[in-house]
């Protein structure tokens, strides 16, 4: 039989007359990753010109970036999948100090970290769930939901702890495993690399991502096709608390200490990079390498502008920038359809 | 012969509301059938009910004689029934690939997807099975695409998986007159392939062009149930119109 429109099928494919710019546009994180390679030649060259001035390549600058990424890494990711089902958590920050206090004074009583650490993952895990059960049990936005459990957990950390900063002091190999070096590598960097992988291959690689992917973009086709919608964002939501707990432990390890307030406002910024790195506040769009890109970009930005000498109060400045400016090119981008 | 499937005096109340009164009709092996009546006929409710969103209040459905009861989307799609709907369920921001396997993916014991293996079988079932026009390839984004040939993905994934009976709720509503043309045309296509499909619209004339046998539902139940060569389109239009 033959194609019963085959004739009006004229129009040659667009994407063969498109140029590689436009190919890399049109790939998911396609824009962003132009923008960050583009800021990375313009902070190389200046560095190689300007080596006194601008120390962008200096190891310690290096190091600092690869030391401050890990953590907003892990909650960023986190959060990421979780918007890409169409939910949010604005939670994670409180539950990123919580978790790290309750491992810090688990350790501090004498329990191992390699038990306390997976304990702390536990309760961000359970703390997730607990999100997610409210959330879909009453069919409430999740914003409002983890708004309460953003004040409900910072006060938790006040009624467990005290305003006090608590001590971190485990095992030697525990902290060379998570803020050691290997082969001139922070071993926090490693781990976010490993998590950026893994998340990938769950997201965009195996089933469970396909209906992340549905649930979030297209919740009533996903139910009719027969995806367990509460189950997948159930997963999503332990996934954001989980990671969340990472960040903590990471952190802390880094550090040496937690601090009872460190957590505030990481939630948000955990949002901004993702919505800088192309995914959708509606959900059911974006992607892991998006997530990441975001996470180097505001890290880039806010490294270069100290090297700067821009003073500090009003970094957050630029940043709010760089997020509403994301936020309309993605926009664009998805309303001709390219992302 | 048994009908492939039969719906028995089904009644289906919401609260004080009957939509659906004492309704029956059957549809046959690799028959096309128009399901007409005018707004709030009661026509939605009856696609519901036999994909299985909706349980009858009274009455039971039966598949190949056998009488059966759908609890879930999935009961009827595993008795070979596949809906697609007015609006399609299909996601805008993945694949078209990924939108065929959305639910039922090949995937290794691991669950990691076989990327390559439903890639070949969607460009395969885009190309052989359906006939799409203007798509390229089957890694494009369903969001990017128009109303017939969504539809038309929906259709491919239903002849994929082999379903025997598609339900089509309104299908040329939001499609242009090229594409409507191509959508009946599949269904003929699907037919002489021994598929069953269920016209469900209120457009006389579509339906006139494909189906074989017409039901006309009015304030919720049949009004009337005619061959094709046993009436007109005059006919049917009063029926729709006048009950």
């Amino acid at each position: 039989m033959t194609p019963i429109l085959a004739d009006s099928a004229a129009p040659r494919s667009r994407t063969q007359r498109q140029s590689i710019l436009k190919q890399i546009m049109g790939m998911p994180a396609g824009a962003i990753f132009l923008v960050f390679m583009t800021l990375q030649i313009v902070c190389i060259a200046g560095a190689l010109l300007y080596p006194n001035e601008f120390r962008y390549l200096s190891p310690q600058n290096l190091t600092i970036l690869m030391k401050a990424i890990p953590v907003l890494g892990c909650l960023a990711l986190g959060a990421g999948v979780l918007m890409i089902a169409g939910e949010f958590d604005l939670s994670i920050g409180s539950v990123y100090t919580f978790t790290a206090v309750l491992m810090a004074t688990l350790v501090g009583a004498g329990v191992s970290a390699f038990i306390a650490a997976p304990l702390g993952i536990l309760a961000g895990v359970m703390i997730g769930l607990l999100n997610g059960h409210i959330t879909l049990r009453f069919g409430l936005p999740s914003f409002i939901v983890t708004l309460g459990g953003l004040l409900f957990w910072r006060g938790a950390v006040l009624l467990y702890n005290g305003a006090v900063q608590v001590r971190f002091d485990p095992e030697p190999i525990f902290t060379s495993l998570f803020s050691g070096t290997l082969l001139g590598v922070n071993a926090a960097f490693i781990w976010i690399v490993l998590f950026v992988i893994g998340f990938h291959l769950l997201l965009h690689r195996h089933r469970f991502g396909n209906h992340v992917f549905a649930t979030g973009g297209n919740p009533g086709a996903a139910t009719a096709i027969g995806i367990n919608t509460n189950r997948v964002k159930l997963i999503a939501f332990a996934i954001a608390g989980g990671m969340a707990a990472v960040a903590g432990i990471l952190a802390t390890a880094r550090v040496g200490s937690v601090q009872p307030g460190q957590g505030a406002g990481l939630e948000l910024q955990a949002i901004a990079a993702c919505v800088i790195g192309g995914l959708s506040l509606r959900g059911g769009r974006g992607s892991i390498i998006g997530i990441f890109l975001g996470v180097l970009l505001i890290h880039t930005m806010t490294d270069v502008l100290l090297l700067l000498r821009a003073p500090g109060f009003y970094l957050d400045m630029f940043i709010a920038t760089l997020i509403v400016l994301a936020a309309i090119f993605n926009h664009l981008i998805e309303r001709r359809g390219l992302a | 012969m048994s009908n492939l499937l039969e719906l028995h005096n089904i009644s289906k109340s919401f609260g004080a509301l009957t939509a659906l009164r004492n309704l029956s009709f059957h549809i046959g092996e690799g028959e096309v059938v128009g399901l007409l009546g005018d707004n709030g006929a009661g026509k939605s409710t009856t696609v519901n009910l036999i994909s299985g969103i909706h349980k009858p209040t009274e009455g039971y459905l039966s598949v190949d004689g056998k009488k059966t009861a759908f609890t879930c989307r999935s009961d009827s799609a595993d008795a070979g029934i596949e809906t697609i709907y007015q609006h399609t369920a299909l996601v805008d921001s993945l694949s078209i690939t990924r939108n065929i396997f959305m639910g039922r993916e090949l995937t290794d014991r691991f669950g990691f997807l076989r990327q390559a293996e439903m890639r070949e079988i969607a460009m395969d079932v885009l190309q052989n099975a359906v006939h799409i026009s203007g798509i390229d390839s089957p890694d494009t984004l369903v969001g990017n695409l128009s109303g017939g040939q969504k539809q038309a993905v929906a259709i491919a994934r239903a002849v994929y998986f082999k379903k025997r009976v598609l339900l089509l709720d309104e299908p040329t509503s939001s499609l242009s007159v090229r594409e409507t043309e191509a959508l009946l045309n599949q269904v003929l296509k699907l037919k002489a392939e021994n598929v069953s499909s269920v016209l469900v619209t209120h457009n006389i004339y579509h339906a006139y062009q494909v189906c074989d046998r017409f039901v006309i539902m009015s304030h919720g139940t049949k009004v009337f149930d005619v061959d094709k060569a046993d009436t007109t389109i005059n006919q049917l239009t009063e029926y729709v119109v006048l009950t």
